[in-house]
């Protein structure tokens, strides 16, 4: 048996950080996502002489309020390597459950309902992914079909009515709807949310690595529960802004919400695998495609045409930043 | 050399990027030889042998085959010329059997089909070969970590490879399966295998190799027949400058105070009735090679795992924790036996992940102030003698092993943790950092904290601990007390001597 491996030293000179730099986090992905926005302003500013106006501006958030509110639940998750693809068919079934609660019951009341069915739909995906520990992208699909269902089986094929509800499109401050200013709010609470409390530290911390997150500690399934539980809320918020803004509300409200919420998401640079992103990246996400959207409306350009470039875009910006880090990491 | 090498290397240079990882490596293997390559993490042996392997095209130099210049661009050119690496990362297919992956990428075939009988003979044969005792029809993820090493060793002995490169092959593996794994090199080497050998264990090394080659900042700095070096000298060129061998032992002396912790009979699947007190100022070694339920134990403890029977008191009080966070309130701090998967908050700051079982305490209300983090990091920073930035706003991934390490250890020292349990504290550190994390475990003795240090690696135990206990499949087989801990009776109460 040869002798004891070493011991003691002074001005040990290994153990150096590893050669490649170490980063600041954050800062380069909003860079590239800045310009890019601001490329596509410079463009559509050429292109349409209405564009860069105030109204127009207010339209362009106004439009992505219901998407953008839904975005910011979204966000929680997805930093937490966590999906919520009910939201589209949750804000159609809380909007059908205020619109026939507030014919029986009448508004305020029906608001009460309209937030115990968002919470209710967030509570059920918790637990599915918590408790019972099925996959989040499979719970939230199959109760994606399981609202949008009856949804159509209640509601029926035409859309209910709502009077007397239209707060939303009220505009109090600077020409700015009700529906635009709920969107800000809500953005900003999250954001503060994410980047400023426990809460948000834990959500980073579970999506970096959920079982070191335990081991330290931190009550994983409880913090992802209560992040569904948030998205349910955001649910409610949508169905309450959509049935305002129509006055009404049918089997198709809300259709195709989910893809439009993660596209703007991970436009945003958050991380399927979770542990990274922000509230702010989100709404970066959001006004790309919105923006994208409205310019080519106001040129004229079919709205099918928009579902194509928008999906486009997200293949093209995941590309770039996968090309981004190889090139980083060689 | 006068005889002609199997493989013959000369100047090879590798920058990635910026970054010069290697700047001229020499190298021969003699054919029946075995040669083992040391270095600390980052003297670039992981690629040098992918080099070798043909996963890396190196920027300048030769590499010659029997004394034929050639080049590898693709890992099966390499494999073509005989030449097999067996990395330490496992690279299995789990839902596979175990024959099909030993024949992966050399499926034996008839008339374009897989010939299944041909294929489980291979198998048969390269598991026999090892005095392995595994089913060739089971399916690889229904083994255990050390049998699915023993499927990567098969998989590149199975052909007939005229050099094998084991990089680190024992890390997983149990005495036994170590002993075995020696003979068939020995074999090999009788055979004319030409067998490059990486480790980080110096016992190996003078147990197997008979000559030894050093890297240091990717220039080899000793290379030489095993009889004309001793370890100081091989230790020498790893780290650079001499290494003091009396470094300043911590006595720990009972004051008789109140156990920080008393285990009595605990039991579980994974072991039973074991019994173990740590007082204040103490660091109990607990040693046990992989089965002997020795982090099993230790998550049981903290509640990351389970036990059945038997009591856990904490200063006194009977506790059984369900969720780790109850553990964590009772002031234990957990360093987990697997870094990447369990320890590493990978892709936040150094500081967040330093900060991270302390929020609840750092925090005003709901609200984490910003800079705090920050802030609570400059104190440990110096202390730690962590590399990197003084405020850690680097993630924490672009930290070397051992300073990862360190940061993961300053989580329960920020969070005022007063019994620390360590599973493998310097698994994958090198061994200059190796030697502070014991000072500071030395140091946190002395301020009074108790720590139980639970690992597979006898140096954790003969370098830091003041007792020790032994375990053997699930069950305490020795008390030792620090005067009586050497790695002979540690390596001999575990199951006898391996690599003596």
């Amino acid at each position: 048996m040869p002798e004891q491996a070493p011991t003691t030293m002074s001005n040990i000179d290994a153990g150096r950080v590893t050669s490649r730099a170490g980063r600041r986090l954050k800062a380069p992905e909003w860079g590239a996502l800045l310009l890019f926005l601001l490329a596509e302003i410079v463009f559509f500013s050429f292109n349409s002489p209405y564009f860069l106006t105030w109204p127009n501006g207010v339209n362009i958030v106004t439009a992505l309020s219901i998407t953008g509110i839904l975005a910011a639940g979204g966000t929680i998750l997805l930093i937490a390597g966590q999906f919520d693809l009910s939201v589209g068919s949750g804000t159609a079934f809380v909007a059908l459950s205020f619109a026939l609660a507030a014919q029986s019951l009448g508004i305020i009341p029906a608001v009460g309902v309209a937030l115990l069915v968002g919470v209710g739909i967030g509570v059920l995906n918790g637990f599915l992914v918590t408790v019972v520990g099925v996959n989040a992208l499979i719970t939230t699909l199959g109760t994606l079909a399981i609202f949008r269902g009856l949804t159509l089986s209640i509601g029926g094929a035409s859309s209910v009515r709502v009077t007397g509800f239209d707060w939303a499109i009220a505009r109090p401050f600077f020409d700015i709807p009700m529906s635009a200013i709920v969107f800000l709010l809500i953005a900003l609470v999250v954001a503060v949310v994410l980047s400023r409390t426990i809460f948000g530290r834990t959500i980073y911390a579970i999506g970096a690595n959920e079982n070191a997150a335990r081991l330290v500690g931190i009550r994983t399934k409880r913090t992802l529960f209560f992040a569904f539980v948030i998205s349910g809320l955001c649910m409610a918020a949508t169905g309450l802004v959509s049935a305002s803004q129509l006055g009404s509300t049918s089997g198709t409200t809300g259709v195709g919400l989910e893809l439009a919420v993660v596209t703007a998401i991970i436009l945003g640079g958050t991380s399927l695998k979770g542990g990274t992103g922000s509230m702010f990246g989100t709404i970066l996400g959001l006004l790309i495609v919105g923006v994208l959207n409205n310019g080519m409306t106001l040129m004229n350009i079919n709205s099918t045409w928009q579902q194509v470039a928008a999906g486009m875009l997200l293949i093209l910006a995941v590309s770039f930043d996968q090309i981004r880090q190889r090139f980083i990491r060689s | 050399m006068t005889e002609q090498s199997f493989l013959s290397v000369r100047g090879i240079r590798k920058s990635f990027g910026p970054v010069k990882v290697l700047h001229g490596v020499d190298l021969d293997l003699p054919r029946g030889s075995v040669t083992a390559l040391l270095g600390e993490n980052g003297a670039g042996k992981s690629t040098f042998v992918r080099i070798l392997a043909g996963d890396h095209q190196p920027d300048a130099g030769t590499i010659a085959i029997e004394g034929v210049e050639t080049s590898f661009r693709t890992v099966v050119q390499s494999r073509d010329a005989g030449i097999r690496l067996i990395a330490q990362e496992i690279a299995d297919a789990p839902t596979l059997s175990v024959a099909e992956n030993i024949a992966l990428g050399a499926l034996p075939s008839r008339f374009g089909f897989v010939d299944r009988h041909a294929m489980r003979e291979v198998a048969r044969k390269a598991l026999d070969a090892l005095g392995a005792d595994i089913a060739v029809d089971a399916p690889v993820s229904s083994l255990r970590l050390g049998e699915r090493q023993i499927i990567e060793i098969a998989r590149a002995t199975a052909g007939a490879s005229q050099c094998l490169i084991f990089d680190e092959p024992t890390a997983a593996l149990s005495d036994a399966e170590t002993r075995r794994l020696f003979t068939l090199i020995k074999r090999m080497q009788e055979a004319g295998v030409a067998i490059l050998y990486i480790t980080h264990r110096l016992d190996e090394v003078f147990a197997i190799a008979d000559r030894v080659c050093v890297l240091r900042d990717g220039k080899v700095s000793l290379n030489a027949a095993i009889a004309e070096v001793d370890q100081a000298q091989v230790v020498t060129a790893m780290v650079g400058h001499a290494v003091a061998s009396d470094h300043d032992r911590y006595e720990f002396v009972s004051k008789g105070a109140d156990p920080l912790l008393e285990v009595a009979q605990l039991g579980s699947e994974h072991f039973e009735d074991v019994d173990l007190t740590v007082e204040p100022g103490e660091i109990v070694g607990l040693y046990g090679k992989i089965g002997s339920g020795v982090p099993e134990f230790a998550a049981a403890l903290f509640g990351a795992g389970q036990f059945d029977s038997g009591t856990l008191r904490l200063g006194g009080e009977a506790v059984k924790f369900g969720h780790p966070a109850e553990a964590v309130a009772k002031g234990i701090g957990y360093l987990p036996a697997d870094r990447a998967s369990e320890g590493l908050l990978r892709t936040r700051t150094v500081a967040e992940n330093l900060a991270a079982p302390s929020w609840t305490r750092l925090a005003n209300g709901p609200f984490v102030a910003p800079g705090i983090e920050a802030n609570t990091f400059k104190k440990w920073h110096s202390v730690l003698q962590v590399r990197s930035r003084p405020d850690g706003s680097e993630q924490i991934s672009t930290l070397s092993g051992g300073n990862q390490q360190k940061v993961l250890l300053g989580r329960w020292l920020e969070a005022g943790s007063k019994l620390l349990v360590l599973v493998e504290p310097t698994r994958g550190v090198d061994v200059g950092a190796r030697q502070e994390i014991y000072a500071v475990l030395r140091d946190l003795a002395q301020q009074g904290h108790g720590i139980l240090i639970a690992s597979s690696d006898y140096e954790d135990i003969t370098e830091a601990a003041t007792s020790a206990a032994v375990m053997v499949r699930g069950r305490v087989v020795a008390h030792l007390t620090q005067d009586q801990i050497s790695t002979e009776r540690l390596t001999q109460a575990a199951g006898g001597g391996a690599h003596a």
